[in-house]
């Protein structure tokens, strides 16, 4: 054995051989359940894949189909409205919940938790919760509602597309908001706090010094959490299948649904390419995201 | 100070809307799970206590649901202990080896964790079909394990490069293999890191839905949260009772869970997610 | 080397637990497993028939659990099937998608079972099990439970205000909703006319094909070719646009909100004399906390001048899967739930219209359900959905396109010439 100071600097064909020993059964398992699907799913989206039909090779026939399938179009729409929409109000949301966390109280610990509850409990779960509360006669969305007089009847969620889609954007709201809010939190832990006292004694008030201090430095964190949502909420799935089942009239099918009702239609090839398209536009936004949280500088 | 009064109002405030926001779904659902009639909000009705939606979910047979919650406890447990495993050795060789491509090895990872779902979905049917796992763990363990080993990795490997190199350098002297130095040194150093991954790992395979949905066709492998999901009556009949008893029976763990490691939780997140 | 030993040795372990995970749960015993959906009283009523069938028979039977909406019933049976899957081994399939999973393949032909003599083919709806059960020469399904849509009236109203018997034509169903709902406004200023299904989902295609085939129309499939935009539809059309917008005997969320239960809840609280709806909601109607109990009659819809009274034919079929692998025990519970005495008990008990026509001659049923009667005529007449295995499809663009003209989006004929290039378009990418 040699003297080893410097170990894993010395790239002697044996130490090189155990590394890949090390890493080879996780990069084999994403090798095999990620990478080879990602590219099986490429290559079955250049065929007519039919569970009733004779499979055959039509190279990109199923992408000309997509540029003029209205229902798809719809659903990049809805998809597009319900990422700004959603990550929108999240974002401001989940600042106003790390501001509050970040301040120092009794049992802070303990909201820390409360707030990670709606984040950590499946969505196929809460959204059975959500659905009751939108219930139109009994739920208890309606009943806030008409209690608080912000609606003077009590309104149909599901029964049109406006309320199916501000039902979904309220529970996915309610839902990610708190990761949001722990993300920020981490960016206002990093701020110095000699930097608030300073603008103390310059006499700046409280909103200022948010505006002035705090908004500017968390905006690497902020852009961070804005990309990781984006991502997310591009391939929103579970929520739409269970809350409204895409509809109603097919006005909240997302994309990942519209690939996942074509696949379940009977029709792979077809489900594979659209489901190709959403994978290139959130990988675009994972680049991006990976390029802004600064992960590969650890390595470095 | 007027302005530390404001602010001390604005927090009282701020915190009871926090709480009430995140755990009203939940007191409704517990609230409904007790309720004979789910409709006990209307003017016409009242509320009626019972524990017999409990009942009927715990000791019904016929309804699955314990089928279900095992299902879901030995797929997420098995997956994420892998997961854990195999995501630690690959942490140690790209923190302690020269793997060769390590920055290739880890942002290929990384993007990976962002594939949507649905564009693993229909080729991955097809091959558990050609496997015949269709309705088996195996169906669900494996994808499962590659769907939670990019964050595992990068939370392990932030983990492990916090460890200073000078520990498992002395190891090494003193004749530990690197198998020795990851399990013997590195694991107990890193335990908090390892306890937060698998944490982690677990509730993301706990709540996985769509592979359940498309690869299970039974109460033999189907797991919670497609479980409650497909549970459902005819023309707006719905027996939300049951079903509020159902979540609140398979979410109390995972609830009790957070509450009590919110900060490994929280934790694990940062690392996974964000380099603050 | 020492730490190579423990690399294998941990590996073996991981694949070893592995292992012992897939034999643990491919273990299973064979017994006959039956897929089947419905409201909780529905899942009963099988459990209890399933009991009986293995006392009887000695069989087992698994019964699934499948939940209600038609979709997520056929992607669970879409996943067993196209994966080959020796289970389900039989099951219920929508008429709307029996085509899907014929076409498919994945059911066995019911004649090619033993003592296939025995199931009684003739004692069903011939027409139901032609347009549906009879793919390509071949018996694959029978009808369980038929379904079709019908008009319900309210006979207090009519008799208030004169008129002897339900509307025979539209243009009489115009007259009197006109009359009543004027009338009726004085006191309670949400009454409408006629309430239908307009909202975009399939009951709004079942709902355009009865006004179309009630004015010859229709959908005509000729030579793989679907046509939609001829005279008669785009009439029918018009019409169901005028009833909300010119003649305002429907309400103006027909087109956004109207589904089955928001028509049958409209309906039974007293905001509408004429209802479209399936046979379901008569038990609701007639139910004691029903505002109309007693006040309600069904007749067949009503057609234009020189049209047939057309009702669209919806139901449930039992078919035994091609990968079962208790084909015989299959075929035994195919005839046990085809039976007199069940398909008896499925009318009794849940209120279901039984595929058997004896059922409808019963004295004992047709006492506790008089209007069962009525309905075996509107059933024979039914108009099917095409029976193409993308039918799905058709349906899609035909909800986008109708519902656009209910909401003055479009102009019928527009709407009819552009869903008839979209469904062409469907056609040339699924038809053989």
């Amino acid at each position: 054995m040699q003297d080893d100071t410097r170990r894993g600097l010395y790239n002697t064909p044996k130490e090189i051989a155990e590394a890949v020993v090390f890493a080879l059964p996780a990069i084999l398992f994403l090798v095999c359940f990620l990478l080879i699907p990602i590219v099986g799913t490429f290559v079955s989206s250049f065929y007519r894949d039919v569970s009733y039909l004779p499979r055959e090779f039509i190279f990109f026939e199923n992408f000309r189909r997509i540029a003029t399938d209205s229902t798809y179009w719809r659903s990049v729409y809805f998809t597009v409205l319900f990422v700004a929409c959603s990550v929108a109000i999240e974002m401001v949301i989940g600042i106003i919940f790390s501001l509050i966390m970040h301040e120092a109280f009794p049992g802070r610990g303990i909201l820390r938790g409360i707030i990670l509850v709606p984040w950590a409990i499946p969505v196929a779960v809460s959204a059975r919760v959500w659905e009751l509360i939108y219930n139109f006669h009994y739920g208890l969305a309606n009943y806030i509602v008409t209690a608080l007089g912000i609606a003077g009847s009590p309104i149909n969620w599901f029964g049109n597309s406006v309320g199916a889609f501000f039902a979904l954007v309220i529970t996915d709201v309610w839902k990610t908001a708190p990761f949001v809010a722990i993300i920020i939190l981490t960016g206002l832990q990093a701020i110095p706090e000699d930097l608030y006292a300073q603008a103390k004694v310059d006499g700046t008030q409280f909103m200022q010094r948010f505006w002035k201090i705090t908004l500017p430095l968390l905006k690497p964190v902020i852009v961070v959490a804005l990309l990781f949502r984006t991502i997310d909420a591009l391939r929103v799935f579970d929520l739409v299948y269970v809350l409204t089942k895409g509809g109603p009239g097919g006005s909240t099918t997302s994309v990942s649904l519209y690939a996942f009702k074509t696949f379940v239609a009977g029709d792979f090839g077809y489900g594979s390419a659209i489901s190709v398209t959403l994978f290139i536009i959130a990988w675009l936004f994972s680049i991006l995201y990976i390029k802004s949280s600064r992960f590969l500088e650890e390595v470095k | 100070m007027k302005e530390e009064r404001i602010k001390r109002v604005l927090l009282i405030v701020g915190i009871v809307l926090t709480v009430s926001f995140c755990l009203l779904p939940f007191i409704y659902m517990v609230m409904v799970s007790f309720a004979k009639n789910a409709d006990f909000l209307s003017l016409s009705s009242r509320y009626v206590f019972t524990v017999n939606n409990y009942k009927e979910v715990l000791f019904n047979a016929n309804l699955h649901f314990l089928d279900y919650l095992k299902n879901s406890a030995i797929v997420s447990v098995v997956s994420a202990g892998v997961a854990v495993l195999l995501g630690s050795l690959a942490a140690f060789s790209i923190t302690r080896l020269p793997l060769p491509f390590k920055g290739l090895v880890l942002f290929v990872t990384l993007s990976m964790s962002m594939f949507p779902q649905v564009s693993l979905v229909g080729f991955l049917f097809s091959f558990m079909t050609k496997l015949g796992w269709i309705n088996t763990y195996l169906a669900l363990i494996f994808p499962y394990i590659a769907w939670v080993l990019p964050l595992s990795l990068w939370i392990l490997v932030s983990y492990f490069a916090s460890i200073p190199r000078d520990i498992d350098k002395q190891a090494f002297i003193d004749g530990c293999s690197s198998w020795q130095i990851l399990f013997k040194v590195i694991w107990p150093l890193a335990r908090p890191g390892i306890f937060s991954t698998f944490l982690l790992a677990f509730i993301f395979s706990f709540n996985e839905f769509m592979f359940a949905l498309l690869f299970t066709t039974d109460h033999r492998t189907r797991t919670v949260p497609v479980g409650i999901a497909l549970f459902q009556g005819l023309h707006g009949e719905i027996p939300w009772g049951t079903i509020m008893a159902a979540a609140t029976v398979s979410t109390l763990p995972i609830i009790v869970l957070v509450l009590v490691f919110q900060r490994n939780i929280i934790q694990g997140l940062t690392r996974g997610a964000v380099k603050g | 080397m020492n730490h190579t030993i423990g690399n294998r040795r941990i590996i073996g372990a991981v694949i070893l637990s592995l292992a012992m995970c897939f034999t643990s749960c491919s273990r299973r015993e064979k017994v006959l497993t039956f897929a089947v959906g419905g409201a909780p009283n529905e899942l009963d009523f099988w459990e209890q028939l399933c009991e009986n069938f293995q006392k009887e028979t000695g069989i087992e039977v698994n019964l699934i659990r499948q939940p209600t909406d038609t979709d997520q019933r056929r992607q669970g049976l879409m996943v067993g099937l196209r994966a080959k899957k020796s289970d389900p081994d039989i099951f219920l399939m929508d008429v709307a998608w029996i085509g899907q999973f014929a076409a498919s393949g994945w059911l066995e032909d019911l004649n090619s079972l033993p003592q296939s003599e025995s199931i009684e083919v003739e004692k069903f709806f011939p027409t139901v099990v032609n347009l549906a059960g009879i793919y390509e020469g071949k018996l694959i399904a029978l009808p369980i439970y038929v379904d079709g849509g019908l008009l319900y009236y309210r006979t207090d109203l009519l008799e208030k205000y004169g008129f002897r018997r339900p509307p025979e034509t539209w243009k009489e169903l115009i007259d009197m909703s006109t009359k009543v709902q004027a009338r009726e406004r004085a006191t309670n200023p949400d009454f409408w006319g006629f309430v239908w299904q307009g909202a975009q989902y399939e009951g709004l295609v079942c709902n355009f094909l009865e006004f179309a085939v009630s004015n010859n129309g229709g959908l005509l499939l000729e030579d793989g070719k679907i046509s939609v935009n001829t005279l008669e539809n785009v009439q029918a059309l018009q019409f169901m646009r005028d009833l909300i917008c010119n003649y305002r005997i429907s309400p103006p969320n027909t087109f956004t909100e109207m589904k089955e239960e928001e028509v049958r809840i409209f309906f039974q609280q007293g905001n509408a004399l004429f209802e479209r709806n399936w046979p379901y909601a008569w038990g609701n109607h007639q139910s004691e906390s029903s505002p109309v109990k007693g006040k309600v009659g069904i007749s067949p819809l009503p057609s234009f001048p020189g049209g047939r009274k057309a009702s669209t034919l919806g139901g449930w079929h039992l078919g035994i899967s091609i990968f079962s692998d208790s084909k015989k025990e299959a075929a035994q519970f195919l005839k046990y739930v085809t039976s007199y005495g069940i398909q008896k008990q499925l009318a009794l008990n849940l209120g279901w219209n039984p595929g058997r026509v004896d059922i409808y001659e019963d004295p004992e049923v047709l006492s506790q359900l008089p209007h069962l009667k009525d309905l075996r005529v509107v059933f024979e007449n039914a108009y099917a959905r095409p029976n193409v295995p993308y039918y799905t499809q058709i349906s899609e663009v035909l909800q986008r396109y109708i519902n656009a003209v209910l909401a003055g989006k479009m102009e019928p004929v527009e709407a009819l010439v552009k869903s008839e290039e979209e469904i062409s378009e469907v056609v040339r990418n699924y038809a053989r």
